[in-house]
């Protein structure tokens, strides 16, 4: 999967986090097949939990790219894509990284 | 004297703080890691260029630092997307801000109400119950804050019991606990946690570098907004700033331990960004019921 986070490829601790893009820590989850780097766990379940609710909102069996913008303060506005669909939505979470809103912008499917 | 701002340890010296943020960071300790994304940089850095940043980070007088971090969260490069919701704001947003803040003011007082309850320095009591009159009460002349408020989403079509009877969304509820916890400390910390908050609408800040006011100040002479949007908008306008600068002085006075009333004024300022994000949230869902 290729993951654009604030404008930069993300996904390995020389890249950044694949949820947020901070180089700190060194936590890493296996998502998809591949070993994907976040700065700590939370971002990770985070990742995976809306990644889990991409997959439920679209019926996808794996997503191709994934561009994230935002952050904490601005919620994410991100951009999906599989094969030739795509689905762009906005995410928040909660303090369980829990997905609290998942709100479709616009989708191509 | 120094201190850790995620688990607040305190240490002998910044050098110290370093090593030991540095060395929780490494083990991706969510705390720690988050405050450096959030505050410092996404980017690693050495131990000399954290030591650094931190030391600067930290320093400075109590009121312009808590001014000059609020403008850098909420107003500065890439500002508040509520804050950019308001300044052409749909009825959606308007009631999404009623809806969600009146749960905002009713936390809002129980909180100061603490303060007053903790004190002992006269001044700091009659501001906060001065505080609590114009923004829960109101006097005979000028209708409280709230009122003005639930007057507000009244003036946009919605009932005053089915704004009374909506229960607040994660968002809000999750902020208002952090506020909850933050006013189990010493009431200093306590009150510039709140009325830091009260900064969102000052009429001034544009000139301490905010890229925008809190609202197009525009609405205020429009003709496209009812008299009651126009009248609550107007009623922070004109007072929170006294608000917010006179409390921040009682805090510079009365602040013994600037660094942890600096570390939780930044958890406030977290909170209130998811708190802003709920008003949001809010206005979505009620767009989509018109759509359904
Ligand atoms: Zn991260
Ligand atoms: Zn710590």
């Amino acid at each position: 999967m290729r993951i654009v986070v604030n404008g930069e490829e993300a996904g390995t601790k020389e890249k950044g986090c694949a949820l947020c893009g901070a180089t700190w820590g060194g936590w890493y989850e296996e998502v998809e097949g591949e070993r994907l780097f976040f700065c700590c766990h939370v971002c990770a379940r985070e990742f995976i939990n809306m990644l889990n609710k991409l997959k439920q909102a679209t019926g996808w069996d794996r997503v191709d790219e994934l561009v994230i913008n935002g952050d904490y303060y601005r919620g994410r506005n991100c951009e999906a894509r599989h094969g030739e669909r795509s689905l762009s939505f906005y995410v928040k979470f909660g303090e369980d990284a829990e997905v609290t809103t998942f709100r479709i912008l616009s989708e191509n499917h | 004297m120094p201190i850790c701002p995620a688990c607040e340890i305190k240490l002998d010296s910044w050098r110290s703080v370093t090593d030991h943020m540095s060395e929780r960071a490494q083990r991706s300790d969510p705390a720690h890691v988050m405050w450096l994304n959030r505050n410092l940089s996404l980017r690693e850095m050495t131990k000399e260029e954290l030591e650094e940043r931190l030391e600067a980070f930290f320093s400075g007088e109590l009121k312009p630092w808590i001014i000059s971090r609020f403008i850098e969260k909420f107003y500065g490069e890439k500002p508040h997307p509520f804050m950019v919701a308001m300044q052409n704001p749909s009825r959606e947003v308007l009631l999404g801000y009623v809806i969600e803040h009146q749960h905002f003011l009713v936390n809002w007082v129980r909180i100061l109400s603490k303060i007053v309850y903790e004190t002992e320095e006269l001044p700091v009591i009659r501001y906060e119950l001065g505080n609590i009159t114009t923004e829960f009460v109101g006097t005979e002349s000028s209708p409280a804050h709230y009122e003005l408020l639930l007057r507000m989403g009244e003036s946009l079509g919605m009932k005053r019991e089915k704004i009374l009877s909506t229960p607040p969304l994660k968002g809000t509820v999750e902020a208002i606990n952090t506020w909850r916890k933050l006013s189990q400390r010493h009431w200093v910390e306590t009150m510039a946690a709140m009325h830091s908050l009260e900064l969102v609408a000052h009429k001034n800040l544009r000139r301490y570098g905010a890229r925008i006011h809190y609202f197009n100040e525009r609405i205020l002479d429009s003709q496209d907004f009812p008299e009651a949007v126009k009248n609550f908008l107007r009623e922070g306008y004109e007072a929170d700033q006294y608000h917010a600068e006179e409390a921040l002085d009682l805090v510079e006075r009365y602040a013994v331990d600037q660094e942890r009333v600096k570390v939780t004024v930044l958890k406030s300022f977290d909170a209130f960004s998811k708190y802003l994000l709920s008003r949001l949230e809010r206005a979505w869902s009620l767009e989509a019921e018109v759509i359904a």
